[in-house]
């Protein structure tokens, strides 16, 4: 496909594209090892019976 | 004290109870009123002679049926089904009672308002999913706004220190719609580019930051609280939000690939199309991994079946988003009906079967009335088989449609070679549509037309 400068696009993509990546790697370690064994934490609160 | 409290606390709740049951009242009749609507407009196709007063017609039926949709429907259950959840997670009773109803009487008087009005040929022109004139959208907006401050002074009086994080959702989407639709409403630059950056900006983000997260939120509390079980990652539903509000704002351009508005604009929505895969594939990963190992209490669940379809069409119906903003992709699906299956794909799989989940899951803890297996079963089935039929029909459909264009061939041959998918859509709508008559008796079950059977209503176990 043509049009556009492509040097704009460039910038916008390999910007975009960091922040992509930077989550993408912060993702697959929450996934992997997802810790949060505290009792006291919020995950384990809703458990913890409605009022 | 004590007694007095239990006291204050049952009262509480019954008035809670109330509201929530008035809000999914109204919101089932919309639903049954909106898709008898959709159903019409689906048969059209497949018979073009059908129907062709003026009050029927496809221009002025089309909106109605996707406006009380996102606005009546769903807006209005996810707001009672949000506020009820935030009363849970806080351990504390709705900010404002009368403030509900009166929330609640306003979305209701916009949708009477402004289906009269889309019916009569009164309308905002073109701008989808904004159809309404101006005053009947203000009302809206109102609407929207004591629903926000409800929930927020609710959250605010909570007892932990900690916002859970169905709340961080549901605060963060009605925030969010807020900003979204004044920017929208704000006539001062609604003409020419600047009108179809704001359109763009407005009808994707109504999906995404409305409905998405006001969802996603439900799941948040229904899940751990079905399964007994926490959500598999705390930090990864807190990624999820983050990246949903960094990345979503700005896609809507990529609706207007290939129009006059700024092509860094359309590459931008196109990366973070991308970009979107993040949250869309962590929030579906913690919502799957909490469900693992559990599947036989999913089959069995009254209200777990329609959550796990919700968060299948999150993770399908997304991701194919993503795709689709792709401009080799889009050469081909633009304005073919490939994208109404798209939207149903989210709308109906994902948003929809979700507040099912939601209201299947809640109510009859709420009110101490379930509905029979059976229908709840019938209602699934039927809602699953349609919307199959009805999605697979126009993707399939709608990619003929799109090659036949691009071979240039005359505009009429694109009209014959769909016409067998037209149909097989409105076959599919009819299921579904069917399947929204079954779950509104069950919500006259559940509301107080039932008995309450203990037995019946699925447990919300507490850990010990």
């Amino acid at each position: 496909m043509v049009g556009g400068p492509p040097l704009g696009s460039a910038l916008v993509a390999l910007a975009g594209g960091a922040i992509t990546l930077w989550v993408i790697v912060a993702a697959i370690r929450m996934l992997i090892s997802p810790g949060e064994t505290d009792p006291s934490h919020p995950k384990y609160s809703v458990l913890r019976g409605d009022r | 004290m004590a007694a007095e409290t239990v006291s204050q606390h049952d009262e509480d709740d019954s008035e809670l109870t109330r509201l929530l049951g008035a809000y999914i009242a109204c919101a089932t009749g919309w639903l049954v009123l909106s898709t008898a609507v959709g159903i019409i407009v689906a048969f059209k196709f497949a018979y073009p002679e059908f129907l062709t007063n003026p009050y029927f017609s496809f221009g002025r039926l089309r909106p109605i049926h996707t406006n009380d949709t996102f606005y009546a429907w769903a807006s209005v259950a996810l707001v009672g089904l949000v506020f009820y959840v935030a009363c849970k997670t806080c351990a504390t009773r709705l900010y404002s009672i009368k403030l509900g109803w009166i929330t609640l009487a306003l979305f209701n008087i916009a949708a009477v308002l402004g289906t009269i009005a889309l019916d009569i040929g009164f309308n905002n022109g073109d701008q989808e999913y904004r159809e309404w004139i101006w005053w009947i959208e203000a009302l809206l907006l109102i609407a929207i706004l004591t629903a926000a401050y409800n929930l927020i002074m609710t959250v605010a009086r909570r007892k932990d220190d900690d916002i859970y994080l169905s709340n961080w959702y549901t605060m963060g989407g009605i925030i969010w719609t807020l900003i979204l639709s004044i920017v929208a409403f704000i006539p001062l630059y609604q003409y020419g580019l600047g009108q179809v950056a704001v359109q763009g900006f407005f009808m994707h983000n109504a999906v995404g930051m409305w409905f998405t997260p006001l969802t996603l939120g439900l799941f948040y509390y229904v899940l751990p609280k079905l399964l007994n079980r926490p959500i598999y990652s705390y930090a990864l539903g807190v990624l999820a939000f983050w990246t949903n509000l960094v990345f979503y704002p700005i896609i809507g351009a990529h609706h207007f690939i290939f129009s006059p508005l700024p092509w860094w604009l359309q590459t931008l929505a196109i990366v973070f199309s991308v970009a979107m895969l993040v949250p869309v594939w962590a929030g579906s990963a913690n919502f799957l991994l909490t469900m693992r190992g559990r599947w036989e209490q999913v089959r069995r669940s009254y209200a777990l079946p329609f959550v796990f379809v919700g968060v299948l069409g999150y993770l399908l119906g997304s991701t194919q988003g993503t795709f689709e903003a792709f401009r080799s992709l889009q050469a081909v699906w633009h304005l073919t009906n490939f994208t109404v299956g798209h939207s149903h794909l989210t709308m109906y799989t994902f948003i929809t079967f979700g507040i099912w989940g939601g209201i299947y899951a809640l109510v009859p803890r709420a009110t101490g009335r379930a509905p029979s297996l059976m229908l709840t079963g019938l209602h699934f089935w039927l809602a699953t088989v349609g919307m199959t039929i009805y999605i697979l029909a126009l993707s399939i459909g709608g990619t003929i449609q799109g090659l036949v264009w691009m071979s240039g061939a005359p505009f009429i041959d694109s009209v014959t070679a769909i016409a067998p998918d037209w149909l097989w859509r409105s076959i599919g709508g009819s299921l579904m549509f069917i399947s929204h008559l079954v779950f509104a008796w069950n919500v006259w079950i559940m509301l107080g037309g039932g008995e309450r059977v203990a037995s019946r209503i699925e447990p919300i176990k507490e850990a010990a």
